[in-house]
């Protein structure tokens, strides 16, 4: 008792050795929850206490899509590693918004967090709607800020979700707009991927035949702050306009006139007359069809041209980055799917809900939700650069289509700009008021230069209140 | 006969009937009144979501801003052809369908359940149908059609003028079968011995409808148009599911316009607003048309 | 006269059958598509001969997204609101058609008039007592919602059925001493029983029906297939094959109580008609 203090004697690892080797036995002889402790080892050599909010109960609202589908899948896992009783709310995409909104405004705290339109955090904040999240980034019972590794995930998509540098929601899911190209019909016609717009138009006449019913090029062109709102702006900032400042909203400017002529045009010679009305999963159906030759949008959208129950062009895809427009610049998107937290929430049922988006924002449950899943749909839209760049990612995607991982993270890496729509409260009113400007020119209905003074007049008008 | 009876009686009867009317009156008025009160509070306030420094009393503000906001107008306006131009075309149709298939009791059969499908279909159901089988530029049924007898394809539901012939269309669709059944059972149960009249005095097929048919079957009609209006005022999900009250606003019915502002734009205080305008317009045509109905009986 | 006759039936049959089609087709096509695979539902030109698949509706019906619990969902809500409903409803629509009492046609307007607000103003308040009360996503809650506009609706329809009934029953039963209550529920009631059941079935459609109500005041557990079907428009891909055997198998029921109840539907639909309402 008193002589041995040094060093383990030779009872000391005998009955340890025995407790391993028992251990081990158990854990062939039990395998649910043996696997089960085995599964979370990942998450457990985070250096937080997974159950500090042991008991809790959260409401998550998403979107029907696969990207959550693949989450809801995990679910018992979180309840496992937590005790946290995690239920999530299928909403239609159509109507998440006014949910969301809906309880946040009257903060009655039925959704914990909930899929969040990066548009709309400028709303959220200045109504005090969701928390601050940095205090919860660098408290050391909450975040193990090299396990959780913040700065991995994509730097775009981190601004996106901020405001004024403080972050307010942990991207999740997100997409890049890329091009997406026949190569074998390039191929034929010896044209490369465009490099800037002009090109974009001289691949798109080459590979217009109406007669043929088929098409060079489309873009969205349904109305909507989340779709032909969705491309306008990336051309808006390759023709080096912006969206005025300093608190004031210019969307008229010589830039954006030139900007919606060029798409007015571009979709009136070289695609299909019904993309006026087509959005990006049209737009996909018309390209795995054969229709449309190229077109530029998700880079999620290569789940849908590639799967072989639809689609005839498998094999014949290939990715490139946005066209530089007259300024030289190429802009893509910066969508991504974001947790806030709701501020009317009580302490410890906000910290369930860090919980929750830690785990499902970490590097392991990116993966599980992706090449690590179970079912046909592995994820394309992870949130961090190290998994993009990993040999598993690659593999997953490599029937995609040529070059899609390099187009896709290039663009991430180098053409995303956080201005690319305006980032103000009033985005729900604004976004409307500009989609339906742009498809009044697309439909021929005004032009270019009327639409959008008319949309500028009303945009006052918001703005004013 | 003696006095005392006939009063107990009275109350009796009012008692009773108190009775049986309180519990539906009861409900109806805790289930909206608190609405209401709150629709008419907020109306008086500014207060929008986006820009919640705004948000005060105002009075009467959202109602005068009403009288010049175009879409406003805009949407009254497209409120007043919906309503009139499905209305009338229900009717119309409806009624011509009838007469046609009065003589054909062995065809009526098949008709009649093809004519009952539309009306019993959920409209969400019937706007989104619409919008993705039907109309869908390409692969819809209606393009389809165009196409192969050489009017081309269009862009049905994306086109200002066309959306809203669509959205009359669709709603015309699902509730013609409701006139035409009505007025062909009414149709049948007319006297013959008129028309046998009729005929051996030598009256034309249309004298013989304008001077018997017609007087007859008009508390059927008017009774049709009553409840057709009814629902074209509050016509919503069908044109929610099928445009959403777009392209811009060319099919945004007052409905819609109150809907989008409260929801999409967030202004809660002027959407309120035009929903109690709305309201008012509806009671004030329910009245009307009461007035209407108890004046023929 | 033979000749023009026969060009008559041809003329009527061909308006008839036109009718026929315009009124059918778009379910057909439904129908249609929801047998194809999603290959087939692209093709261009359209594939009227096809092989027939059960995918869809396999992956409807068993599948993640199956609409199942939803059907049960709205069997729940439009059955409750139903009953209960005609619960309240015929005592008042009785009083309102055969009595006499104070501020009768005052309070008859008011019934009728609810029926008139718009959902849009509506649905905020509902949400916030509701959610104060705590009945958010729950059966009592969204019934009792929906007994706002199915009680004036089959208050006004039944009115026209009671209005229908000869005074004379009514006094003879009095005469004879019975009991006001008595009357009504024997000698009343089984007089309107086919109204009752249109009403019912009327009722039963609005609610299976309903849309705006269901999406924003339920959620998890209540929710309709009204709000289901929007599964499959993702912000991936239409799911067109699914879409079209969730959107049949949703309103399957309501079709076949159109198909076998259109007898007693337009029955009842005519009886206000030609009554023109009916008077005191």
């Amino acid at each position: 008792m008193k002589g041995r203090s040094t060093g383990p004697s030779r009872r000391d690892v005998l009955s340890e050795g025995v407790k391993l080797g028992v251990a081990g036995l158990l854990a062939h002889q039990l395998p649910s929850s043996a696997f089960a402790q085995d599964d979370l080892a990942p998450y457990r050599t985070a250096k937080i206490d997974w159950k500090q909010a042991d008991g809790e109960q959260i409401t998550v609202a998403v979107i029907p899509a696969s990207y959550f589908e693949n989450l809801i899948s995990l679910q018992p896992q979180f309840e496992a590693l937590t005790g946290i009783k995690l239920r999530f709310e299928k909403v239609p995409p159509g109507q998440i918004r006014q949910k969301a909104l809906l309880d946040l405004s009257s903060k009655t705290a039925t959704y914990a967090t909930h899929a969040a339109d990066p548009m709309y955090y400028p709303l959220y904040v200045s109504n005090k709607w969701v928390e601050p999240l940095d205090r919860y980034l660098s408290d050391a019972s909450l975040t193990d800020a090299e396990w959780f590794n913040y700065n991995d995930i994509i730097k775009a998509w981190r601004d996106a979700d901020s405001i004024d540098g403080k972050p307010y929601g942990i991207p999740y899911d997100g997409e890049v707009t890329v091009q997406v190209y026949r190569k074998d019909l390039y191929a034929e016609k010896g044209l490369k991927a465009a490099d800037t717009y002009d090109e974009l138009i001289t691949n798109a006449k080459a590979l217009t035949d109406a007669n043929a019913r088929t098409y060079g090029l489309a873009l969205r062109g349904f109305a909507g702050a989340g779709q032909n709102m969705y491309i306008y702006p990336s051309l808006l900032r390759g023709f080096g306009g912006n969206w005025g400042g300093g608190g004031n909203i210019v969307v008229n400017s010589s830039e954006a006139v030139s900007a919606l002529t060029w798409y007015v045009n571009t979709l009136g010679q070289y695609s299909p007359p019904a993309v006026r009305n087509w959005n990006w999963p049209d737009i996909a159906d018309a390209f795995s069809q054969g229709t449309v030759a190229t077109y530029i949008d998700a880079h999620s959208s290569a789940a849908v041209i590639n799967n072989p129950e639809k689609s005839k062009v498998v094999g014949k895809i290939a990715y490139a980055r946005w066209p530089k427009g007259p300024s030289g610049k190429r802009v893509t998107s910066i969508w991504n799917w974001g947790f806030p937290i709701n501020a009317a929430l009580s302490d410890k049922a906000k910290k369930a809900t860090w919980l929750f988006i830690t785990w499902a924002a970490s590097a392991e449950t990116q993966a599980r939700t992706s090449w690590k899943f179970a079912g046909p749909a592995k994820r394309s839209g992870i949130n961090r650069v190290s998994l993009w760049k990993s040999a598993d990612f690659a593999d997953a995607m490599k029937g995609a289509g040529d070059n899609f991982i390099q187009a896709a993270l290039e663009s991430l890496e180098q053409d995303t700009d956080v201005d690319w729509r305006p980032r103000v409260p009033q985005w729900p009113a604004v976004g409307e008021t500009m989609a339906t400007a742009i498809q009044a020119a697309l439909v021929g209905q005004k032009p270019p230069k009327e639409a959008l003074d008319e949309a500028q007049a009303r945009i006052q008008q918001i703005l004013k209140g | 006969m003696p006095r005392p009876h006939v009063s107990t009686l009275e109350s009796q009867e009012r008692r009773f009937a108190l009775a049986l009317f309180f519990p539906a009156l009861a409900v109806l008025l805790l289930t909206t009144t608190v609405p209401l009160v709150y629709l008419a509070w907020n109306s008086l306030y500014r207060l929008d979501l986006s820009m919640p420094w705004l948000s005060g009393f105002t009075g009467l503000g959202n109602y005068t801003k009403m009288g010049s906001d175009p879409r406003f107008w805009n949407s009254l306006f497209l409120t007043l052809i919906y309503t009139g131009s499905t209305v009338v075309l229900q009717v119309v149709i409806g009624l011509s369908l009838a007469l046609l298939v009065l003589r054909f009791p062995g065809g009526q059969g098949l008709l009649r359940i093809a004519a009952i499908l539309p009306i019993v279909l959920a409209p969400v159901v019937v706007g989104m149908f619409w919008r993705t089988l039907v109309l869908a530029p390409d692969v819809g049924l209606v393009d389809l059609v165009t196409r192969s007898v050489g009017l081309g394809s269009h862009n049905w539901l994306g086109d200002p003028q066309l959306a809203l012939i669509s959205v009359i269309a669709i709603h015309t669709w699902q509730w013609t079968p409701f006139a035409f059944l009505v007025l062909l059972a009414t149709l049948a149960t007319l006297p013959a011995d008129v028309y046998e009249a009729a005929r051996l005095d030598r009256a034309s097929a249309w004298q013989r409808f304008r001077y018997i048919t017609l007087p007859l079957i008009r508390p059927a009609i008017v009774m049709v148009l009553i409840l057709r209006m009814m629902t074209a005022l509050s016509a919503f999900a069908a044109i929610f599911a099928a445009t959403g009250g777009g392209p811009g606003s060319s099919t945004e019915i007052l409905n819609l316009y109150a809907y989008r502002t409260s929801f999409s734009e967030l202004n809660l205080g002027y959407g309120s607003s035009l929903a109690m305008v709305l309201m008012s317009i509806t009671i004030a045509i329910s009245y009307l048309m009461f007035r209407l109905r108890r004046a023929r009986a | 006269m033979r000749p023009s006759a026969a060009h008559r039936q041809i003329a009527l049959a061909a308006v008839a059958g036109f009718g026929l089609a315009i009124w059918a087709f778009p379910v057909i096509w439904g129908v249609l598509t929801s047998f194809k695979t999603e290959r087939d539902v692209l093709a261009y030109p359209p594939v009227w001969l096809f092989k027939p698949t059960l995918d869809s509706y396999r992956e409807v019906l068993f599948g993640a997204s199956s609409i199942l619990p939803n059907i049960v969902s709205s069997c729940i809500v439009s059955l409750s609101a139903t009953i209960i409903t005609m619960l309240f409803a015929l005592p008042a629509s009785y009083a309102l058609a055969r009595l006499r009492y104070p501020a009768k046609r005052a309070s008859g307007f008011y019934v009728l008039v609810t029926q008139m607000l718009p959902p849009v103003g509506l649905i905020i308040p509902y949400y916030l007592v509701l959610q104060r009360i705590g009945w958010l996503d729950t059966y009592t809650g969204l019934t009792i919602i929906y007994l706002t506009f199915s009680l004036p609706f089959a208050v006004w329809l039944m009115v026209s059925y009671f209005e229908d009934i000869p005074f004379e029953m009514e006094e003879a039963a009095l005469l004879d001493r019975a009991g006001r209550l008595r009357t009504l529920w024997y000698v009343i009631l089984p007089q309107v029983r086919g109204g009752i059941a249109v009403t019912a079935i009327f009722v039963f459609l609005n609610a299976w029906n309903e849309f705006m109500f269901a999406v924003v005041l339920g959620g998890n557990r209540v929710r309709p297939v009204t709000v289901a079907m929007f599964n499959f428009i993702s912000v991936e891909q239409t799911q067109w094959s699914r879409l079209a055997a969730g959107a049949i198998l949703a309103m399957l029921p309501v079709i076949l109580i159109g198909i076998f109840a259109q007898r007693h539907i337009v029955k009842g639909l005519t009886v206000g008609a030609v009554k023109g309402g009916g008077r005191r």
